[in-house]
């Protein structure tokens, strides 16, 4: 055994230019493979920040059937106890309260349908980002309850500005009857996000449960966890602590099924670029066997006239393969390290960008896990010593003789 | 054919061989009965195209005879798998090539250790043969230097101790000084000669060269791969 791994490992360096380009080319393989997978999983938490820390949350209550219809009758049930149950969990972060409802926005030059959101300005700073948003004006400060914070394209198609008066026009819970109110423009925020940028208007919690006629009642509560991964975990037993007496509490991945899948195709074209790149290299690597194998030819015969068995020369190639696969892996991590580094300290711009529903506010930071330079050098150290089986079991096959017709 | 096979390393028996050499049927033996007795030095020449190298080959199993049949110390090649007939090489003959063919990548005492490795000779014995044998062949302070900075003739010294390290009761050379210059070659006859006498290795060797030829115990000349002439020189 020790033989053949010395004998390999010898062989390998024998033609070193055709070593060396060889396992550059397994090794860029392998680094894109390793910085592909950081991205992505920097792409996946860039936009799972974007998409729950702009607004949504990583966790939401409402009364069950309230986010298909968006029926403004359908509030949480038990309200106060929801609430002091939330104050209890340890896992929860904050959480705060929310009205919604569709209404019309009017200011002299236009009129538009939009989402009413009344907040509670303290503790929505921990669930959205509308604060930092914010390009105009401020964000509910003093205590003027007309105050409206509304997106930049909703400001630009009312062609209002800081100051201007904006009335809302929605129905009461019980009786439909159109409630009205005069707003003033205090904040402009652009979130580039179309949909949260047109079509959504934020008003004060209490201010819009007078309009609703909405009795300390709410639509939704927001909540963050102490760490993000509880709102991805499906079988967390707070959603189903939470999904009683007609309510119902759901985690970011059902309310954004749409990113989850986003997701899934991301592991899946990280599975295939991975394919294709193995499969090209598989081409490089069988040719480069092959090559050594054929300039070697006589050699082998000689070896086999010796009386080295078929299966041990078979094994010969498989370890001059599996060396190929370790020093192209050597290359490869060294080289998706370097790279994937170097992302990880400059970023990359994807801002402005939509992807899956979601648009990038960040710079995308690649995440560097341990598991790309295991489990990735190891599918290749794998995946190299099976292609080598192909030249393998041709040398072991291959007549002594004939390998030997220049002589023997 | 008598089957009398004690005292012969080889014994044939109407060997035939034919090639397809671009669809065009090629007969390198005709019907060749032969038997080498153990200790002999004997010499196979004749032209090139005469039968030499294949004969060679389907005395050690390199090779499959298309008729007739091969015995070599007292085993029937045909019978055997591929990897009996590998482990029956290892164990029974020695091959010296003509462009020595050691393996580059291995020193000397590599080399040399390389089939008493695959045979399983323990470490201690494997030594001391080493060393003996390149004491005896004049390559002592060659033993961890690469074949690729030796002579010519210091390779095919090499080769010789690899092809009889491993005792073998045959040892086979394909023309082994056709790649020397003419006294370096007789140098190595000389060399085998000695072995032949001194450990009773039986040597059978192709050559061109009538300076070698004369040096050997019997001569068999091929021509047309047919047995033109076989004659006794002791």
């Amino acid at each position: 055994m020790r033989l053949f791994l010395k004998l390999a490992w010898r062989n390998l360096f024998r033609n070193k230019r055709r070593t060396f380009i060889t396992g550059t080319a397994i090794g860029i393989g392998l680094a894109a493979l390793i910085f592909v997978d950081a991205l992505i999983i920097g792409m996946e938490e860039n936009m799972i920040h974007s998409a729950t820390a702009s607004f949504l949350g990583e966790g939401q209550i409402h009364r069950e059937g309230f986010l298909e219809t968006f029926e403004i009758e359908k509030i949480i049930t038990n309200l106060d106890e929801v609430t002091a149950q939330l104050e209890k969990e340890a896992i929860v972060s904050h959480f705060t309260l929310r009205t919604l409802n569709f209404s019309m926005i009017s200011s002299p030059a236009n009129v538009s349908a939009v989402t009413m959101v009344g907040v509670e300005p303290t503790t929505e700073r921990h669930l959205s980002q509308i604060d930092e948003a914010l390009i105009e004006g401020t964000y509910f400060e003093g205590g003027n309850e007309r105050d409206i914070v509304i997106g930049s394209k909703l400001a630009e198609l009312l062609e209002v500005e800081l100051g201007d008066r904006v009335v809302l026009t929605a129905a009461e819970v019980h009786t439909g009857d159109l409630a009205q109110e005069m707003f003033r423009i205090s904040g402009i925020y652009h979130f580039n996000i179309s949909e949260m940028d047109r079509a959504m208007a934020f008003i004060r919690l209490h201010k819009a449960r007078e309009m609703l006629n909405l009795k300390g009642e709410a639509h939704e509560i927001a909540i963050t966890f102490i760490d993000r991964e509880y709102g991805r975990t499906k079988d967390l037993p707070f959603w189903n602590s939470y999904s009683t007496g007609g309510n119902e509490a759901q985690g970011w991945t059902e309310l954004l099924p749409e990113l989850e899948a986003a997701f899934e195709l991301s592991g899946f074209s990280t599975w295939l670029l991975g394919l294709i790149l193995f499969a090209v290299v598989a081409v490089g690597i069988i040719n480069t066997l092959f090559m050594s194998l054929h300039e070697r030819m006589f050699e082998f015969g000689v070896l086999r006239a010796v009386g080295t068995r078929p299966l041990a020369l078979a094994r010969l190639i498989l370890f001059e393969a599996a060396s190929l696969a370790v020093v192209s892996s050597v290359l490869g991590i060294i080289l998706g390290f370097i790279v994937t580094y170097i992302s990880t300290q400059t970023g990359i711009d994807y801002t402005g960008i939509e992807y899956a529903g979601m648009t990038f506010r960040e710079l995308l930071y690649p995440v560097m896990q341990l598991k790309q330079y295991v489990y990735y050098p190891i599918w290749v150290f794998i995946l190299t010593t099976l292609i080598g089986l192909y030249p393998a079991s041709y040398a072991a096959r291959m007549k002594p003789a004939k390998a030997m017709r220049r002589s023997f | 054919m008598t089957n009398d096979l004690a005292g012969n390393v080889i014994v044939t028996e109407g060997i035939t061989k034919e090639y397809s050499d671009h669809s065009v049927p090629v007969e390198a033996l005709r019907g060749i009965d032969l038997s080498i007795q153990k200790g002999e030095f004997t010499a196979i020449v004749g032209p090139s195209g005469s039968g030499k190298t294949t004969f060679l080959n389907v005395i050690s199993g390199l090779d499959s005879v298309t008729k007739g049949k091969v015995w070599l110390n007292n085993k029937l090649l045909s019978n055997m798998s591929s990897k009996e007939l590998s482990d029956f090489r290892r164990d029974n003959i020695g091959f010296i090539f003509q462009a020595y063919n050691l393996i580059p990548v291995l020193s000397v005492e590599e080399n040399v250790e390389y089939v008493m490795l695959i045979q399983g000779v323990p470490k201690q014995e494997r030594h001391a043969r080493i060393e003996k044998i390149l004491d005896d062949l004049g390559l002592r302070g060659f033993a961890d230097r690469l074949p690729t900075k030796l002579s010519g003739g210091q390779q095919q010294r090499v080769a010789v101790a690899r092809a009889i390290v491993s005792r073998p009761a045959l040892v086979l050379a394909d023309e082994p000084t056709a790649n020397l210059d003419s006294k370096t070659g007789i140098e190595l006859i000389e060399m085998m000669r000695s072995l032949n006498q001194t450990s009773g290795v039986t040597f059978v060797f192709s050559t061109h060269d009538t300076k070698i030829m004369e040096r050997a115990r019997r001569l068999i000349v091929l021509k047309d791969g047919q047995i033109e002439k076989d004659e006794n020189h002791e």
